[in-house]
């Protein structure tokens, strides 16, 4: 299995393979990878982190190809190019020891900081019922929850810079918004409108679908925070927000879609062929989805619960839950977000400079 | 139990047949000799059907057909039904895509099929499940009893045996099976590799010689292209081409050259080398070039020798340097300049060289050299079974064979007889499943 390989027998064999599909080309009406790879002829380790970036698991090309195992070529993409980007991950971003342990102790560190923090509570004015800050300080709670986002974004930026050098990316203006555009709408897993093979071999929407819940989800979690931001800092209106509100509303259908979205894929991936992932990228992308899960119901239930006595200890856990994540997003399947954009924006400019 | 129809392979031809007779309300079995992994026999390979249209007038496609040899009697007809082939896939769930990189040309004559062909077979697989076929994996069918009681009977190699009130065979020819190639090529059949799958032996054809069908086809006749001689013996595919002739001098074991490399654009005179390179000493024969020309065609899958300069290439493909020197020596010095352009018949000439390069000829004098050892690998044989224009098997009398018809390739001698036309067995198989399903259900 390709999850067994050392780095240099494993870029061997997806080069390998990948010389087979240059040779082929049944595939190019799939998605991006295999025009991209026609522009190349000898292949870099550059080249194939590149390319396997650009695959989006849609496993199309694996069900239509007549090389894939038992057949002797044992053409397998999907599976070496998600073994790829377990090596891009683990080369681009610090490692940490192993899972369960870490998630525990910065769980715990999170919790210890937010806890520290609501002995803070009050210190701002006009917390009135069901507001957070009876439980918890607006300036500790900025700076626990700023100080885990600039982290994890000071290193991904840092991986990411070093992964477009070694990559050879490029960008155009216009390659920036196609693939813009491209990950808008998730192009890449349409399997060239024949759809994914995904989690069993006949082609489904599914994966696409939830996955666009899930984006969406946090894309408006994210504006509802912003909202609620701006309603306190730059109008002067501070929480609680009612229902008929647009922080309210924002976070009310984010929450629901990235609750429906991660558990919908948590399902499919439940019940799809182990053997087309990497395993320890598919256990990072499960602890991802679980992570995401537990952010979107606590944050669900605080505002469901705003009037009760469980308010607070709610609260509480999703604000740990908030601080942990971004503390271990650069650690955890989340960083696909960068490295598949990037894929994308170098291949649309490149796809853009050479017609 | 009796089926109405039991369809014998799971290619193309068979799938349609199997889809066309269900969907006129028959039981239909479709009994496929490989795994449900490998399943769709040489189909796997397709990417492409090549049929008339508003654009591709049959007449043109007609005189295309007449261009590589001379049509069997059944060409017309399959010419004319190819017209309707690509609605009825479409109708089947299959989709399209642009024509693939390299294959520009085939725009207008040629419709792709998004994925290839086990993408198809999946897809027809597909349909007929929701129609009610049923399908049986690793079936292999020995023997025939034509007009036994009930109907015809299928044998299977375990014994069983199948009663159908029609039977369609649509099991491919014989071409991977290296004794019956031997009948026909003697020794020089050691030399062949086999692009199509492993399980076309022949089998149910030769059952149906055994039991009075007549022939239709040359026993040469085939699909054979050159591939890289380090291709498997079996199911090699598409991946194993090699695209560089018309960018090459291509010397035979002897280090001389024997064919012109550059008679015509490649599409049109890929499948002539198959045979070329078949009649040459040990089947076997080497394509050279030089670095400015290395990226003009597709990659080839396993890379080629690559040498400083021509005697260590030659070396390195087993050549005798000596030799190679002097037939490059000689078609160098014959070489006229022109303007190099590889998407038409260009100007680019050798002068008093026998046998000539017509067109795309430079010098081969750029490092480094690369080089590639060939051999005719076959895709599907044409000697089949009779058939007339209902798909019936017919006897050396002219008498249909029972309740039996026959589709696809095991039916191409009726079409083709030496040459072959890029994307026509996708239409042979098609137009020929459609009217050997629909006439094994009334």
């Amino acid at each position: 299995m390709t999850g067994e390989l050392s780095a240099g027998a494993l870029f061997a064999e997806a080069g390998r393979q990948l010389t087979v599909c240059n040779a082929c080309r049944y595939c190019e009406g799939y998605c991006a990878v295999f025009p991209a790879l026609e522009l190349r002829r000898a292949l870099t380790e550059g080249d194939i982190t590149h390319l396997a970036d650009l695959c989006h698991d849609c496993r199309a090309c694996y069900t239509a190809c007549m090389y894939a195992p038992p057949h002797e070529f044992a053409i397998d993409p999907p599976a070496v190019l998600s073994a790829v980007r377990r090596d891009t991950y683990d080369r681009y971003l610090p490692r940490l020891p192993a899972g369960r342990a870490t998630t525990i102790a910065v769980t715990g560190l999170g919790a210890l900081v937010i806890l520290a923090a609501c002995a803070t509570a009050g210190g701002t004015s006009a917390a009135v019922p069901g507001s957070p800050y009876r439980v918890i300080g607006y300036p500790a709670l900025l700076a626990a929850a700023g100080l885990a986002i600039a982290w994890g974004l000071a290193i991904t930026g840092w991986a990411a810079r070093r992964y477009w050098r070694d990559t050879g990316g490029r960008a155009t203006l216009a390659g920036l918004a196609a693939a813009a555009g491209q990950a808008a709408t998730l192009r890449n897993l349409r399997g060239g409108g024949a759809d994914c093979a995904y989690p069993g071999d006949e082609p489904s929407p599914w994966r696409r679908r939830l996955h666009h819940l899930v984006a969406g989800g946090f894309g408006l979690c994210t504006a509802s925070t912003v909202a609620a931001a701006v309603s306190q800092d730059v109008l002067g209106d501070p929480p609680p927000y009612p229902v008929l509100s647009v922080p309210v509303l924002l976070g009310v259908l984010g929450g629901a879609g990235l609750t429906a979205g991660c558990a919908g894929l948590l399902r499919l991936r439940s019940r799809s062929d182990p053997y087309r992932t990497d395993g320890l990228m598919s256990s990072r992308t499960r602890s991802l989805l679980l992570a995401l899960l537990v952010l979107s119901v606590t944050g669900l239930l605080t505002l469901l619960l705003r009037g009760t006595v469980a308010f607070a200890p709610v609260l509480v856990i999703h604000l740990v839950a908030v601080t942990a994540c971004f503390a271990i997003a650069p650690y955890t399947k989340f960083v696909h977000v960068i490295f598949r954009f990037l894929a994308l924006v170098h291949d649309r400019s490149e796809a853009g400079l050479a017609d | 139990m009796t089926w109405d129809v039991v369809v014998i392979g799971g290619g193309n031809a068979g799938l349609v047949a199997a889809i066309a007779a269900r969907q006129r309300g028959r039981r239909v079995l479709l009994l496929e000799r490989a795994g449900a992994a490998m399943r769709g026999g040489n189909t796997r390979h397709t990417r492409n059907a090549r049929c008339a249209s508003a654009e591709y007038p049959a007449d043109e496609l007609w005189a295309d057909l007449r261009g590589v040899g001379p049509p069997g009697p059944l060409a017309r007809l399959t010419v004319e039904r190819s017209a309707e082939v690509p609605d009825w896939m479409t109708a089947h769930g299959v989709r399209w895509q642009r024509p693939l990189a390299g294959t520009l040309h085939l725009g207008r004559t040629n419709r792709f099929f998004l994925g290839g062909g086990k993408a198809l077979v999946n897809t027809y697989h597909r349909s007929a499940a929701a129609l009610g076929v049923e399908v049986r994996y690793g079936a292999c069918v020995t023997d025939l009893a034509v007009d036994g009681p009930g109907g015809t009977e299928v044998v299977l190699d375990g014994g069983e045996r199948l009663g159908a009130r029609a039977v369609v065979c649509a099991s491919g020819g014989f071409e991977a099976n290296l004794d019956w190639l031997r009948r026909y090529w003697g020794e020089a059949a050691d030399g062949f590799l086999v692009r199509g799958c492993r399980e076309n032996d022949g089998r149910v054809l030769a059952a149906l010689l055994a039991r009075g069908a007549a022939t239709a086809g040359q026993e040469r006749g085939f699909h054979c292209v050159a591939i890289d001689a380090r291709a498997p013996r079996f199911d090699g595919g598409i991946a194993t081409r090699l695209d560089s002739i018309p960018f090459s001098v291509v010397v035979n074991a002897d280090g001389r050259r024997f064919y012109d490399e550059g008679e015509d654009l490649w599409p049109k005179r890929y499948a002539i080398w198959g045979r070329n390179v078949a009649g040459q000493p040990g089947q076997v024969a080497y394509s050279l070039w030089d670095a400015k020309v290395n990226e003009r065609f597709l990659p080839p899958m396993y890379g080629p020798a690559t040498a400083p300069d021509l005697p260590a290439l030659a070396g390195l493909l087993g050549l005798d340097p000596a030799a190679v020197a002097a037939t490059v020596k000689e078609y160098n010095a014959a070489v006229r300049p022109g303007a190099f352009d590889p998407s038409r018949l260009d100007d680019c000439a050798t002068e008093g060289l026998d046998p000539p390069k017509s067109h795309w000829a430079l010098p081969l004098d750029t490092p480094p050299y690369y080089g590639i050892a060939l051999r005719p690998g076959i895709t599907f044989t044409y000697l089949g079974v009779r058939v007339d224009s209902a798909a019936r098997v017919l006897d050396a009398g002219g008498r249909p064979l029972g309740s039996v018809f026959a589709a696809g390739e095991i039916m191409s001698g009726n079409i083709l007889s030496s040459g072959y036309l890029a994307g026509f067995g996708v239409t042979i198989g098609h137009v020929w499943g459609r009217i050997a399903g629909e006439a094994a259900a009334s």
